[in-house]
């Protein structure tokens, strides 16, 4: 039977093309919307997930500040002192400490300069955690010792700051020359890729800045739980800070690497929320097209529904019909919305490759198509089901009087 | 009448309520109709005959009185249970045609059946057989703007006998058709009450119409003003 109503609805649909069409149009920008945004953030997402991935599960971040302020923390220029590394340290469970200092220099490479971000690298002590645990692995030369003039730079260096680039060449930044002796493996976005990697001494010498960091990196030793350690890590952070300096307060964030994933997967949650949200504007104003559509239909056929009820279709029946046609217009507005919006997401994805401002890869997935296609489908039937019903509740002698 | 009756009316009122404007187009109507009966329902424009006939085909429900088939009173029925005693037991035939436009012939026929859950083999074979009987066997692909008045008339004969029902209802069958067309039509009808029994009620204004009938009601602002048989057929009589 359901295959006969399928039909007849097709039949009815193929009567008025051009309304169909236009219908179906509504709900393909709004399923594009979605789509491509959706693919967008899911891509993200992944992207994110997988550079924490790339980190070892011993090891625990710590930032000064609040994390529910974390932007103040990140443009107000609170650091972690040398106190404070010396305190995270003494932490038992702790097995080493890494600052992470960087700061935007010159670098002269061929006589083409740039503005490159500069990160100080402790090779001394902890040359191994780098590799083996925060996913820093060479590709292309070797990795630098500690104490002297080597650089060690990101994978898009070569190919997008300075074109060309090799280990082995000289480069110079305020002024002394520095011999470039590895290209990492991409750490999987476009800014830590970006890197230019030296010894951390040397970096507090050339950049002035003093000890301190605005961020460290522990490795936990090996019997320690990460999540007990962080916990002592920030009870004696603020030991210290209030031993020596009394009333001044101050906070820290201290993450494991599984806080730290919980925390970017509700972060990219609410952006997906949100995202979906928008998109979703646009679908409710093509659900609304179809029940227009679907509205003037009903108003349209009252006379045929008025026969089909004559010769013995159900309410059932004339609301099944309906509902057919609503839930073909939202499938084919899904299809056509779909292969567009996860295009667009592509495109996105390769321009960001070409340009490197933004690195952004567009997930797509059965999954996501899947969801594409019944989400526009339920609209389709959800817009479709008040004009069906009303269709299904006219009485068959008005409706066969009708003119 | 000695045979228990097919469809009985019981002082069936219809009424109206138009703003603080009373409508009554049946005024307490009570008739029987036995099985195998071919009943005119005769009256002028305005006279609520086709209201009597929708009531008739359990189209439509008494503000007031009852209606019962084989007994049964029809008025505890719900919509669903009435659409599927119409579309088994009633075949109704009208005066629009009232074709589905987009549907073809055969389609058209198909659709009572498909309501009764018939399979497709089944359906597809008695449509055909159907218009094939009708004199329609080399339309059943056309759709109804493609036909005429005549052959548009026969469509919906043909659908009204889809699930083979005991009754069939006309309402002014041969309203939009030409004289000699009108009298094909009613032919048809008359045939399928001599040769397979079935009760036919057809409303008309015309009196030529009535001469088809053994029975003839008339029906007047909504009350039953006479109700007699005719005896025997009166062949059609073209106008003069």
């Amino acid at each position: 039977m359901f295959k006969e109503y399928f039909k007849i609805a097709i039949k009815n649909l193929i009567t008025r093309p051009m309304r169909s069409w236009l219908t179906i149009l509504g709900i393909v920008i709004g399923v594009f919307l979605i789509m491509s945004l959706l693919s967008l953030s899911e891509g993200l997402k992944a992207t994110v997930m997988q550079q924490l991935r790339g980190i070892g599960k011993d090891i625990v971040m710590i930032i000064p500040g609040d994390i529910s302020d974390i932007f103040t923390t990140l443009i107000g220029g609170v650091e972690l002192t040398e106190e404070d590394l010396k305190a995270i340290e003494k932490t038992k469970g702790v097995e080493v400490v890494i600052p992470f200092p960087y700061k935007g220099e010159v670098m002269k490479y061929q006589g083409d300069s740039k503005t490159v971000v500069l990160f100080g690298m402790d090779f001394k002590n902890a040359s191994d955690v780098y590799r083996n645990d925060l996913a820093m692995d060479v590709a292309e030369g070797r990795w630098a010792q500690a104490g002297k003039r080597e650089l060690l730079v990101g994978s898009a260096v070569p190919t997008n700051i300075f074109p060309g680039l090799k280990p082995g060449n000289q480069a110079t930044i305020k002024g002394k020359q520095f011999e470039i002796v590895g290209v990492l493996k991409s750490l999987g976005n476009q800014q830590d890729d970006s890197m230019i990697g030296m010894d951390l001494d040397i970096f507090r010498q050339i950049t002035g800045e003093k000890k301190g960091a605005p961020q460290a990196v522990a490795k936990i030793a090996p019997g320690f739980s990460p999540e007990e350690v962080a916990k002592d890590i920030e009870k004696n952070l603020l030991e210290t800070v209030r031993r020596q300096r009394g009333s001044e307060e101050r906070s820290f964030s201290v993450f494991t690497n599984e806080a730290m994933s919980g925390i970017v997967n509700s972060i990219m949650g609410v952006i997906q929320v949100a995202v979906f949200a928008f998109a979703s504007i646009a679908i409710i104003v093509g659900g609304i097209g179809i029940m227009n559509t679907m509205y003037t239909s009903v108003h349209e056929r009252t006379r045929e529904i008025g026969i089909l009820k004559a010769v013995g279709a159900k309410n059932s029946t004339i609301t099944l019909i309906f509902l057919i046609e609503s839930g073909i217009i939202g499938v084919v507005g899904g299809l056509g919305g779909i292969i567009p919006g996860l295009g667009l997401a592509k495109l996105i994805e390769f321009i960001g490759q070409v340009h490197p401002v933004f690195y952004i890869q567009a997930s797509i997935t059965p999954g996501i198509i899947i969801f594409g296609i019944s989400f526009s489908f339920l609209v389709g039937c959800l817009s479709g089901f008040l004009p069906a019903r009303g269709a299904s509740k006219l009485k068959p002698v008005e409706a066969l009087r009708y003119e | 009448m000695a045979a228990r009756p097919l469809i009985k009316l019981e002082n069936v009122w219809k009424i109206y309520q138009l703003g603080k404007v009373k409508i009554e187009v049946l005024r307490g109507i009570s008739l029987e109709i036995a099985p195998g009966s071919f009943v005119v329902l005769l009256g002028p424009s305005g006279s609520g005959k086709s209201t009597l006939l929708y009531m008739i085909g359990l189209l439509d429900t008494p503000t007031k009185g009852k209606v019962y088939l084989e007994g049964q009173d029809t008025s505890n029925f719900s919509e669903d249970e009435l659409a599927q005693i119409r579309g088994k037991k009633i075949g109704f035939i009208f005066q629009q045609f009232n074709l589905l436009p987009h549907l073809n012939a055969l389609e058209n026929v198909t659709i009572p059946m498909l309501f009764q859950g018939a399979p497709e083999k089944e359906r597809k074979e008695r449509a055909e057989n159907l218009l094939g009987s009708v004199g329609l066997k080399d339309r059943i692909t056309h759709r109804p703007f493609e036909l005429s008045g005549g052959e548009q008339q026969r469509i919906a004969i043909a659908r009204s006998l889809a699930n083979n029902p005991e009754i069939i209802v006309a309402d002014e069958p041969t309203g939009n058709l030409d004289s000699a067309t009108g009298k094909k039509v009613m032919e048809i009808l008359f045939d399928l009450h001599k040769e397979e029994k079935k009760t036919i009620i057809v409303v008309t204004h015309d009196p030529k119409i009535a001469d088809y009938a053994e029975e003839i009601i008339n029906i007047e602002d909504g009350e039953l003003v006479e109700n007699h048989l005719t005896g025997s057929r009166v062949v059609w009589r073209e106008k003069k």
